[in-house]
């Protein structure tokens, strides 16, 4: 009545000496657990806010080191505008919905056909700064003006527009939900992005002064037209959140940018030059930022600021916050250094009326 | 010498248990922006009437949801320790860890060691009678989840990570891969890698529970599991058991087959209810038919290894003693300046250390999305092994989430609306003036004050004069926080920008004012 007896092990190892399939596999899981293991081990310690850990390392990205994209056509700002038509350095645009303000301040600047040619594809980059407050609050992009300028970019013939910011506080699909931003990116016909921390490339600062590397955002690097849309703010360290600030969101290591901020920032815009910033003035925030959180420090303005010159949107911008543009450092830094103008007066400004 | 099978019965048996593993593993899953509401995705909890048991019995008031648990105690009243064979996920993980054992290798145990569940059994119930819940460390639902929520999707998630990292160098695949984490995250893994302090131990503690199995199949269930304690005590009434019929000729084929190794030769191949998990090996294995399970009922015969007075008189002492060491612990005079609990569990334990209510089910470390809650290891000592700590360093308390206290199957954390939430207390921050980099090295640097969520923001800047290290007289913006404002988020504390450790930290509140 017994069974069967499977064979002695000692008569099966010495039959089949070598590694089984079996075995391969077993030994390939416990490697691969061990390197898991490990990776979570390593990441017990501190670790750098937005890296990933998988390799280890903090500074590279965690996808294997590319070559540096070329930067992006060096914004060449502007093809030199026709000499028949009289282009302004920047257009305010006052009294109107979001959407007609965005209008009609790009159409002063030339129309969007000026910045977006057929067939580009335009990277938007409004201000999406946590994953806790909604438009009222001014902590981030007014919805509708994005969602304009998506619209007007596939008017102007791009293959493709995408939007993305990195939030400091809460998940990227969680913010893009609670700004609004979603709805009204979708609506247009435009793809909402949820940047990855493997897709940072270390990228050399060439006219950097103190900030000479650092891991910027693929799809910026890699963007035929790139669309800065900052919203006006107050901001503990900088005074002032606008247009040139809001690119530390496409670079991953913002910590370290902190130790030398103002030169850090005008570092920065040397290397990603937008071809295009609207300056959002629809509601801004006058205490408390960059996140604020009552409705009370909300100023609302109507007014859309548009222009090619960072320096000169930065410089704007510190007026509507009753600064004066040499109260930033970033904006007197990156005019030493030939980013633009910060002397409103020597800018031409076309005000309209949406 | 082929024995005639009536198919069925366990074929059935492994489809239901492969399937109440996979509803019980698909809503830990979803319990995290899958669209699983919190009070479905905890259900597996409140079907576990020792959990439910000794929650409701330490936190002196009842789960919340704890007519759940009589499902299974009527289960258990009419078909004995089904849960344990058919329904309960650790016991299905310990079934596809089970090595086919030869007969020559098997150890002994001694049968006395079933007597070890009850001992545990006891001493959990005596000491939840004292408010104490620290052995439900050892309830197999709360195992599998705290194993689940600290070891096995982290590694997942590094396993996911580096598969994608490995084929984001093919080119052509970014974009499908791109599509896939858009898929999976933050709905399944998390948004961004998460780490969890000494996870390993609690690996460790699985892989060692799954390994007990190479001395005999379902070592855990047989020996030690309290829960399978309990049910095996409500089995003894059960209505319908095991029963062996005339026709059986004595042969030896069904005690082998049993994985709990119940079935007695010697008293004519009868099997104890109480061990019992129904799991109809033996029924298929015979080929007289002898074995049966039909209703019938009668006071089982007693077994040397059933609880008696002994064991009730030692459960009682090991928890009166056990509870007062920890009462006599330093940790219950001064805690840990770090023992950040969740929002709203200080208020709703009566002991903060070992967290009166607290399962160590670590469903919220689970639901974090920060990773902000991580199991205590060594923080609450022994008595909190398991219990949810906030380490701000490693996560932050995300502004807009109240997940944790919506999965909390005992309200160990309170299920705080959203507004509750961001004005409830977790901690304090404050800053090392000696390591923040504005304090001690002049520099301009306020990330701080830039992450405080708090719309009257708890920290502030102001304006100083001070002489630098050349003797220079410069202007910074300095931090400094309104403690009175502050709910200790941690935020700041995360985003620090000075290695190591945070140059502003969230310690433990202040006790509140006696009056």
């Amino acid at each position: 009545m017994t069974p069967p007896r499977p064979p002695e092990p000692q008569e099966r190892e010495a039959a089949v000496p070598d590694l089984s399939r079996r075995d391969v596999l077993k030994m390939a899981a416990l490697g691969l657990g061990a390197m898991a293991a490990n990776a979570v081990l390593a990441a017990c310690g501190s670790r750098s806010s937005t890296a990933s850990l998988w390799p280890t390392s903090t500074l590279t990205p965690s996808a294997p080191p590319k070559t540096p994209t070329p930067l992006p056509a060096t914004p060449t700002p502007t093809p030199t505008p026709s000499p028949t038509v009289n282009i302004p350095d920047l257009v305010v645009v006052r009294n109107g919905e979001p959407a007609a303000l965005v209008r009609r301040a790009i159409a002063a600047l030339g129309g969007m056909e000026r910045f977006v040619p057929a067939g580009a594809g335009v990277v938007v980059k409004p201000n999406i700064c946590v994953a806790y407050r909604t438009y009222e609050y001014a902590a981030t992009t007014n919805p509708w003006v994005v969602g304009e300028l998506v619209k007007m970019a596939f008017e102007a013939g791009a293959s493709s527009v995408k939007v993305l910011d990195y939030p400091y506080g809460g998940s990227g699909a969680d913010a893009y939900v609670k700004s609004g931003i979603q709805e009204q990116v979708q609506a247009a016909g435009g793809e909402m992005v949820v940047m990855s921390s493997r897709k940072f490339v270390s990228t050399p600062i060439p006219g950097g002064q103190w900030l000479k590397k650092t891991d910027v955002y693929e799809e910026i690097l890699k963007a035929d037209v790139l669309i800065n849309v900052p919203i006006t703010k107050t901001h503990g360290s900088s005074r002032v959140t606008a247009a040139m600030k809001n690119l530390m969101g496409i670079v991953r290591d913002r910590p370290t940018m902190h130790n030398r901020l103002g030169q850090a920032i005008a570092d920065l815009n040397t290397l990603v030059k937008p071809q295009l910033t609207v300056l959002d003035a629809v509601r801004i925030l006058t205490a408390y930022g960059p996140s604020g959180g009552k409705l009370s420090y909300v100023k609302k303005l109507d007014t859309v600021v548009a222009g090619t010159d960072v320096v000169a949107i930065d410089a704007y911008a510190a007026t509507l916050l009753g600064l004066k543009p040499t109260d930033l450092d970033y904006v007197k830094i990156g005019a030493s250094m030939g980013l633009g103008q910060s002397d409103l007066s020597k800018l031409k400004i076309e005000e309209l009326s949406a | 010498m082929n024995v005639p099978r009536r198919p069925g019965w366990v074929q059935s048996r492994r489809a239901v248990q492969y399937l109440a593993l996979a509803v019980f593993v698909g809503l830990f899953v979803l319990s995290r922006g899958g669209g699983v509401a919190s009070n479905l995705a905890n259900i597996p909890m409140r079907l576990d009437p020792l959990l439910v048991l000794t929650s409701s019995l330490a936190g002196r008031a009842l789960v919340a949801g704890a007519v759940l648990a009589l499902l299974t105690v009527g289960l258990t009243l009419v078909f004995g320790r089904a849960w344990c064979g058919w329904l309960c996920p650790l016991g299905t993980v310990l079934d596809l860890f089970s090595p086919k054992l030869r007969r020559g290798r098997r150890v002994a145990v001694p049968e006395s060691w079933r007597k070890a569940k009850y001992a545990l059994l006891l001493i959990i119930l005596f000491a939840a009678l004292l408010a104490n819940q620290t052995l439900l460390f050892l309830d197999p639902l709360t195992i599998l989840f705290r194993t689940l929520s600290t070891a096995v999707w982290p590694v997942l998630d590094q396993l996911v990570i580096a598969i994608e990292d490995l084929l984001y160098q093919v080119p052509g695949l970014e974009g499908p891969i791109s599509s896939l984490e858009a898929a999976i995250r933050p709905a399944i893994l998390p948004a961004e890698p998460l780490s969890y302090q000494d996870a390993f131990l609690f690996a460790a503690f699985f892989v060692a529970l799954v390994a007990l199995n190479a001395l005999a199949p379902r070592f855990w269930c047989r020996y030690l599991c309290p829960l399978g304690g309990l049910l095996g005590l409500i089995s003894r009434v059960a209505l319908f058991r095991r029963q062996v019929a005339e026709s059986c000729s004595g042969c030896p084929v069904c005690a082998p087959s049993c994985p709990t190794g119940t079935i007695d030769p010697d008293r004519g191949y009868a099997s104890d209810p109480a061990e019992c998990t129904v799991c109809m090996e033996c029924l298929e294995t015979c080929g007289r038919g002898a074995v049966k399970f039909r209703p019938g009922i009668s006071w089982p015969e007693g077994r040397p290894y059933d609880p008696g007075r002994r064991e009730l008189l030692l459960g009682l002492g090991t928890a009166a003693v056990g509870v007062a060491l920890f009462r006599s612990d330093l940790l219950a005079k001064r805690e840990s300046p770090f023992l950040l609990r969740p929002p709203g569990v200080r208020e709703s334990n009566a002991d903060p250390v070992a967290l009166t209510r607290c399962t160590r089910c670590n469903e919220c470390v689970r639901v974090c999305p920060t990773g902000a809650i991580q199991p205590a290891v060594f923080q609450a000592g022994l008595q909190g092994l398991g219990t949810p700590v906030v380490v701000p360093r490693l996560g932050y308390c995300d502004y807009d989430c109240n997940a944790c206290g919506q999965i909390c199957p005992t309200e160990a954390i309170p299920p705080l609306d959203l507004q509750q939430k961001q004005q409830q207390v977790i901690g304090k921050a404050y800053i090392d003036e000696n390591r923040c980099l504005g304090w001690s090295d002049h520099q301009l640097c306020v990330v701080c004050e830039e992450m405080c969520p708090l719309p009257e923001k708890a920290i502030r800047l102001e304006e100083r004069e001070v002489r630098s290290p050349e003797g220079e007289t410069v202007s910074l913006l300095l931090p400094y926080v309104l403690r009175d404002l502050c709910i200790g988020c941690g935020l700041c504390e995360y985003r620090c920008p000075v290695s190591g450790d945070s140059a502003i930290r969230v310690y433990v509140p202040p006790l509140p004012v006696p009056f």
